[in-house]
């Protein structure tokens, strides 16, 4: 039950991927709100560390979040 | 909090992580405020002070400095010191009656009061740490990045080292990450490692074959920890207002991962503790999480969701929400102001081994804990921030935060005099933070 | 009350209900791609008066600089490295005039005010030309931000280049100056 949930999480985002690469995404003039510091993927980085140590230090979960992506896409 | 400390290098894990996300992204600022010149320093500063009801209280402070390069290679370093205080459960059941506890390192012993959840308040320490992280192009569309991490406090030290690489593709709509990290830690507890359900030794530390006897209830002074991680991750650009990510990450963690200063209470038919046990852990643990993150901008407000499921080999499976919102004030409570609401939940299942006690009569498992940290508990954040410009572009942010824990009750049945008493007591918290970015 | 307050959120968030708040959310967060998906699909449109209009504006300051060598610039007010090649650009403008050379940049912003409100902190001593819908963009295929094009005497198009990078700039330098250099081919 579990592994088919998973499985499904993991399908759909791929799918979305692989069918979607051609029909998603932006010209790269486009990326006006992009480019802006609130919709980067890692917004508030120092927010996001203290908090990670506190739920990690009082919870059974950590990380998962990664890097990478996103902004305006210069250079 | 020693009890924290075995969680330390973890968390620092996740730290350096959410590091690696500030300096992967060759990022433009927003025009309207000061972005990051080349060859000028970036510096952020925050304080931050946690504190539960009656229990831990804690207060941390971040130093971080970023400069990018002329060929947009970007370091960043990054200090952080923090202080726990106060007091933490140990482990074991509230009675009806007075009870006594030894405390960690065998000398002296504490009392809880009849109907208290028994909290040790022995653990006052502060621990450094130092993050260092270097990031650049290495062709175009490629991005690698190298970062080394130490952290130390008077009984644990933990080493690091991460590597990552980010590689775009369809005119950088998409981004496939890959990242690995691993950690070296050593751990010398107070009163050195404890026999594993070995009972604590209660009566006065002052007895002259106390030491020995003391010493017969350890199996050493000190034992490492190794974790090595890698991430997976993809990043889409949906349209001009959204953003998705998905990533997957695999965790081993491997050696001690047991709580030295936590115990178990045997309890009898009536539910009277009858001895208190250390904890036993087992010696590896692999976990696994996925994570989805959505961000969109709406006409001028951005929403920030994201969900993450974990799964491990100690049977506990975690649901996170994590959702901010951010509003934008423009000028009329400060220069360029913003208010940004944010809510969490959480939801994690019990550890196969854990016990909120053990039974009298019943064979001991393999391994047990009654940490409620890994039991099963919801929890709550709900929060805001509020920043604003000052003296010429440096940013002034301020947060507050209330985080509810709740342990329930995984399905054990609770004999006699524990059906009285709170055994899933909630834990409250108020978060407070400040920053300050110039 | 707070009391009140705390005992209807902890029966709101505890158990079953959890469960089932946490499918559902789950479950929306996966559909969002599709609804925008269809959405996408069903808004694209084409307003080609508009196109005409602003290709006849760089037409026009093309054939005004005929026989010259021409730095194309795309820029916009969002992007960093834009913000780093404007005094640069400024500094090639003033030094290749002489022999015959102009930098025509086109401005990419969706909204003009941005792009003026970047001008006044950063300005720029060569023509801008407003492209807010991209369409000058996608008609030269750009690739990137910033993106830049180089026109020989002849009229055509002799190197692109994506991204800015100062440790190029000699680089570039040398390409236009050896474009300076050729003679006009007929």
């Amino acid at each position: 039950m579990i592994y088919q949930k998973i499985q499904i999480t993991l399908l759909v985002p791929i799918l979305i991927g692989i069918s979607g690469c051609a029909s998603l995404g932006v010209e790269p003039w486009e990326r006006d709100l992009l480019a802006k510091k609130e919709m980067s993927l890692n917004a508030d980085p120092i927010d996001v560390a203290l908090d990670d140590h506190i739920y990690f230090s009082k919870e059974a979960s950590s990380g998962g979040k990664g890097f990478g992506g996103g902004g305006c896409g210069c250079n | 909090m020693k009890t924290e400390k075995i969680n330390i290098k973890a968390a620092l894990t996740i730290a350096t992580a959410a590091l690696l996300g500030t300096n992967n992204l060759a990022q433009a600022e927003s025009s309207t405020t000061a972005s990051a010149e080349e060859n000028t320093w970036e510096f952020d500063s925050a304080f931050l002070f946690y504190s539960e009801v009656d229990r831990v209280s804690a207060g941390e402070a971040i130093f971080n400095a970023k400069k990018i390069f002329d060929n947009e290679e970007v370091l960043n370093l990054k200090l952080t010191v923090d202080a726990l205080t106060g007091a933490s459960a140990n482990g074991a059941v509230s009675q009806p009656t007075v009870q006594t506890f030894t405390r960690p390192s065998g000398s002296g012993q504490y009392e809880i009061a009849p109907g208290d959840t028994p909290l040790d308040d022995t653990f006052h320490d502060t621990r450094v740490q130092f993050n260092g992280q270097w990031t650049q192009p290495i062709a175009p569309d490629y991005i690698a990045s190298g970062g080394v991490h130490i952290s130390k406090e008077y009984d644990y030290l933990s080493l690091g080292v991460n590597g990552n690489i980010a590689i775009d593709f369809d005119r950088k709509n998409s981004t496939f990450s890959a990242g690995f990290s691993y950690f070296q830690d050593t751990f010398t507890p107070e009163g050195g490692i404890p026999k594993p359900f070995a009972s604590m030794l209660i009566g006065n530390s002052n007895d002259p074959s106390w030491d020995e006897d003391f010493a017969k209830t350890r199996i050493g002074s000190e034992d490492d920890k190794s974790t090595a991680d890698i991430l997976l991750g993809f990043t889409q650009v949906i349209n001009r207002r959204m953003l998705m990510k998905f990533n997957y990450s695999y965790s081993m963690v491997n050696d001690y991962l047991t709580d030295p200063f936590k115990i178990l209470s045997v309890v009898d038919s009536d539910g009277a503790a009858q001895d208190y046990i250390y904890e036993s852990r087992p010696d590896s643990r692999i976990k696994q999480s996925i994570y989805t993150q959505s961000l969109y901008h709406f006409d001028t407000s951005v929403l920030d969701v994201s969900y993450r499921y974990m799964w491990d080999d100690w049977e506990i499976t975690s649901h996170t929400i994590d959702s901010r919102f951010r509003i934008p004030l423009g000028d009329s409570f400060g220069t360029e102001s913003y208010l940004q609401p944010h809510l969490r939940i959480y939801q994690q299942s019990a550890a196969d081994f854990y016990r909120p006690f053990l039974l009298e009569n019943e064979a001991l498992p393999v391994f047990a804990s009654a940490d409620y940290r890994i039991g099963e508990m919801t929890a709550f954040t709900v929060g805001i921030k509020y920043g604003m410009l000052v003296n010429n572009g440096h940013e002034l942010a301020f947060r507050l935060e209330y985080y509810r824990q709740t342990p329930t009750d995984a399905g054990f049945n609770e004999p006699g005099v524990l059906k009285d008493v709170e055994l899933y007591p909630t834990v409250d918290a108020i978060i407070a933070q400040v920053t300050y970015s110039f | 009350m707070y009391g009140l307050i705390m005992n209807s959120l902890n029966i709101f968030i505890s158990g079953i209900q959890l469960q089932h708040l946490l499918k559902q959310i789950k479950f929306t967060v996966f559909l969002l791609p599709f609804l925008v998906l269809i959405l996408l699909i069903s808004s694209h449109n084409v307003n080609s008066q508009e196109v005409v209009n602003r290709r006849a504006t760089l037409e026009q300051a093309l054939s005004d600089h005929q026989g010259e060598v021409v730095y194309l610039d795309f820029w916009a007010s969002w992007c960093g490295p834009c913000r780093k090649s404007f005094p640069w650009m400024n500094k090639i403008q003033a030094r290749y005039q002489q022999q015959g050379f102009s930098v025509i940049s086109i401005n990419l912003d969706a909204n003009k005010m941005l792009a003026e409100k970047f001008l006044i902190e950063t300005p720029a001593n060569f023509t801008v030309i407003y492209d807010p819908k991209g369409k000058i963009a996608k008609h030269f295929k750009i690739q990137g931000m910033p993106s830049s094009m180089l026109i020989g005497r002849d009229g055509k198009i002799k190197s692109r280049h994506t991204g800015f990078f100062t440790n190029k700039i000699p680089e570039y330098q040398l390409e236009i100056e050896q474009l300076l250099n050729t003679n006009e081919v007929k």
